[in-house]
């Protein structure tokens, strides 16, 4: 089990020496139980010792990175098993599979549109991750030629999946300085493809059916001296991966069996449902995730849902407060207030900006609760309308004194009125209706 | 002597629809929850419905769904019709969106509308009943009048205003939605209150909210797998069966904006992540509006 940090203290030499690389042990020992630090780094500790905080201290799922440079990928070093618990760190690597028997051209226009996909999303810009290209051609030489179309790893990361020693050593040939994922050793190859996957130091993909099968391959790799490992299990369904996935998850993070403590790799091209399967492996511990070349709105939304799940659940996401223009608004035109949860902030927005009404938006800071909780909770009051009003300028924005307030709010209208001198409209309770309810009842 | 180890699940049984030999007359009936374990992990039961729905006024339809079903906007029957038997929805959503209208005045529709739906599908509903507190009373009653012996799923409980749909749900046996603002301490409240009126565990569903994919939808996922967990744990008045209706999804920015030739593409593959998602949080039930999405769905839950 994972250790406290003042547990991990006491049995550090309190000598607060700094040749950790830390001011003081106990920063030190914070380190280590956030799994930030190694335990080598200290050099007075003794082997047995070590040992023990090592086992404990180190990340359930180990850090494993593909490709190099801008747009390499690192899979791993989660710490749980639910996001409402901890902020899930690394999100997968989305590889479009490319084969060696397809042409040339197709091949190119793949990799060109991974390279260039982007999808704008609030401040973010959201990307394929690299290229999976699988030896079909049973031919080591065109293996090698179709990696090298595939940028040979320089630009883009790679798995290179193939059955075949020869073919892994020809590829290799080509990308092994740019760290490909090579996928993957078997019962039967184990031997040969580790010892290929050290001679080049890149990431192995280990694949059995079984999480047995899977430990019993990670301990030899391992032993063979490959550490950056992932783990296949080969799932007959989606149902399948899910279970097998939690799984694998659950006795990483116990640390029932550390030879689990890898990421999971995960190829949706055998299921014809891609978009299920990418949903699944983005919401169930997948650190790679090989899809088949994406359709433009399942690349929006599936890239859109890996964002969701692996921003921080514990902080709202929030809007800056202020007033926003809608609809290039004029001096007349209504001021409608709210919150700046960021859920409630974009809901309201699109159902604006689909009706065109011009309007001004006014966002006041409630710490990102939702107008419900912010009523409820007192942090939505009059005074903090009263200093948006005042701070964001709104009266000399517009020429009227009118302040649509949340139907949620209608408990507050009274004192909204009293504090800042503006005539308070109750507005509707859903987002939906209120550009029925501003066409029929607004009037500066 | 009977084996006694063997656990009750964790999220209780609802039965939604009646057949005839249960005083309805469903072609089908359904039993949801029953899971004793985290979803698809193999621990049977995950029974998962899918609920298209069918808005008796279509204007407050996204303008997406419109344009796809056509003329069908105008006649819920025959929208609930096509729902069942082309697009394969497990269960009909009947919204009545009509309530929606300011000075809404028409209850004496409510019935006629209530009764040419179910004799149009043979399938379960799910219906949404008043959208404003000063209807409820009237609107509730009339729905759950309608579909008396029927076993409706009637919507929408919400923390402050509860009392006329447990009302009319007690009154003509239905079973409620109990919809919470993403907060599981505000679901459990509200299922609190619910018994107190007198609505038993086994006929309420919990709607804890679902934000659109892009637009929130990480805080109802995790809402979603914090009530089965608290279900797993024991939490008695957190074991129901959860339902999941991602309403805004199609009326976000990416979908709006797409070209005429993209707009089913992306409008059904917003609304197939936010939903397949939600199943996987633990939802029983999930409503879409697209039709395309439904069969999508149903095809995605059999691999």
């Amino acid at each position: 089990m994972a250790m406290k940090a003042l547990d991990i203290y006491k049995l550090l030499p309190k000598t607060n020496c700094k040749r950790c690389g830390y001011p003081t042990c106990l920063a030190f020992a914070m380190k280590l139980a956030a799994g930030k630090a190694e335990v080598e780094a200290c050099p007075d500790l003794d082997p047995g010792t070590k040992a023990l905080l090592g086992g404990a201290t180190r990340p359930p799922v180990r850090l494993v990175g593909v490709g190099v440079g801008e747009r390499s990928v690192a899979a791993g070093e989660e710490f749980v098993l639910f996001r409402h618990e901890k902020t899930f760190s690394h999100p997968p690597g989305i590889m479009v599979q490319v084969s060696d028997t397809w042409p040339e051209e197709r091949v190119r226009s793949i990799v060109e549109t991974v390279r260039e996909t982007v999808v704008h999303r609030v401040g973010m810009d959201l990307v394929l991750t690299g290229v999976a290209v699988r030896n079909e051609s049973r031919s080591p030489g065109r293996f090698a030629e179709a990696v090298a179309l595939a940028g040979g790893g320089s630009t883009l990361p790679l798995v290179l999946i193939a059955g075949d020693l020869a073919a892994h050593e020809a590829a290799l040939a080509v990308a092994g300085h740019y760290r490909p994922l090579v996928h993957a050793a078997t019962e039967e190859n184990r031997e040969d493809l580790a010892r290929l996957a050290k001679r080049y130091g890149c990431p192995l993909a280990v694949r059995a059916a079984s999480p047995a099968g899977l430990a019993a391959l990670t301990a030899e790799c391992a032993a063979a001296g490959v550490v950056d490992l992932m783990l296949d299990p080969a799932p007959r369904s989606l149902q399948d991966y899910i279970a097998m996935a939690t799984g694998i998850r659950k006795a990483a993070i116990g640390r029932t069996e550390p030879a689990l403590g890898y990421p999971i790799y995960f190829d949706t091209t055998p299921f014809r449902e891609t978009d299920a399967a990418l949903a699944a492996g983005i919401l169930k511990y997948a650190g790679v995730i090989v899809v088949p070349p994406l359709p433009p709105a399942t690349v929006a939304a599936g890239l859109t849902l890996r964002q969701n799940i692996y921003t921080d659940p514990q902080k709202p996401i929030q809007v800056t407060p202020g007033l926003y223009p809608v609809n290039e608004p004029g001096r007349d035109a209504p001021v409608l207030l709210t919150v700046n949860f960021s859920l409630t902030y974009f809901t309201l927005l699109g159902y604006l900006e689909a009706s065109r009404i011009p309007c001004y938006l006014l966002i006041v800071d409630t710490e990102g609760l939702s107008v419900l909780t912010a009523v409820a909770g007192g942090k939505l009051t009059e005074t903090l309308v009263a200093d948006s009003l005042r701070n964001f300028g709104v009266g000399e924005t517009v020429d009227h004194r009118l302040l649509v307030i949340p139907g949620y709010a209608a408990p507050l209208s009274g004192k909204i009125e009293d504090a800042t001198g503006w005539k308070v409209m109750v507005g509707p309770r859903d987002a939906a209706e209120l550009a029925g309810y501003l066409e029929k009842e607004w009037r500066a | 002597m009977t084996d006694s180890s063997e656990p009750g699940p964790a999220v209780r049984e609802v039965r939604l629809g009646a057949t005839r030999a249960e005083g309805g007359t469903r072609e089908v009936s359904y039993v949801i929850g029953g899971d004793r374990g985290l979803p698809f992990t193999g621990n049977r039961p995950d029974r998962l419905l899918v609920a298209l729905e069918v808005c008796d006024d279509p204007q407050f339809s996204p303008p997406v769904v419109r344009d796809y079903v056509g003329d069908l906007a105008n006649n819920p029957d025959e929208w609930a019709r096509a729902a069942e038997r082309t697009y394969g929805a497990d269960i009909i959503r009947l919204n009545f969106t009509s309530t929606k209208q300011r000075g809404f005045d028409a209850f004496s529709e409510i019935a006629p509308t209530m009764e040419r739906v179910l004799a149009a599908t043979a399938r379960p509903l799910i219906v949404e009943g008043s959208s404003e507190p000063e209807l409820d009373s009237e609107v509730f009653r009339r729905c759950g009048e309608a579909g008396e012996g029927e076993r409706l799923l009637l919507g929408t409980a919400e923390a402050d205003r509860y009392r006329s749909v447990a009302a009319a749900a007690l009154a003509y046996d239905h079973a409620v939605i109990a919809q919470s603002p993403i907060d599981i301490n505000l679901a459990k409240q509200l299922n609190i209150l619910l018994r107190e009126t007198g609505i038993p565990g086994d006929r309420i569903v919990i709607d804890p909210y679902t934000g659109a994919l892009g637009y929130g939808f990480e805080y109802s996922y995790s809402v979603m797998e914090r009530i089965r967990l608290a279900a797993l744990a024991g939490d008695a008045d957190l074991a129901m069966p959860v339902i999941s209706a991602p309403a805004d999804t199609l009326t976000v920015r990416e979908v709006r904006e797409a070209t005429p030739a993209e707009q089913d593409a992306i409008a059904v593959a917003w609304e197939f992540y936010t939903a397949y998602a939600s199943f996987v949080a633990g939802a029983s039930i999930v409503c879409v509006r697209h039709p395309l999405t439904v069969k999508r769905l149903h095809e995605a839950l059999e691999v």
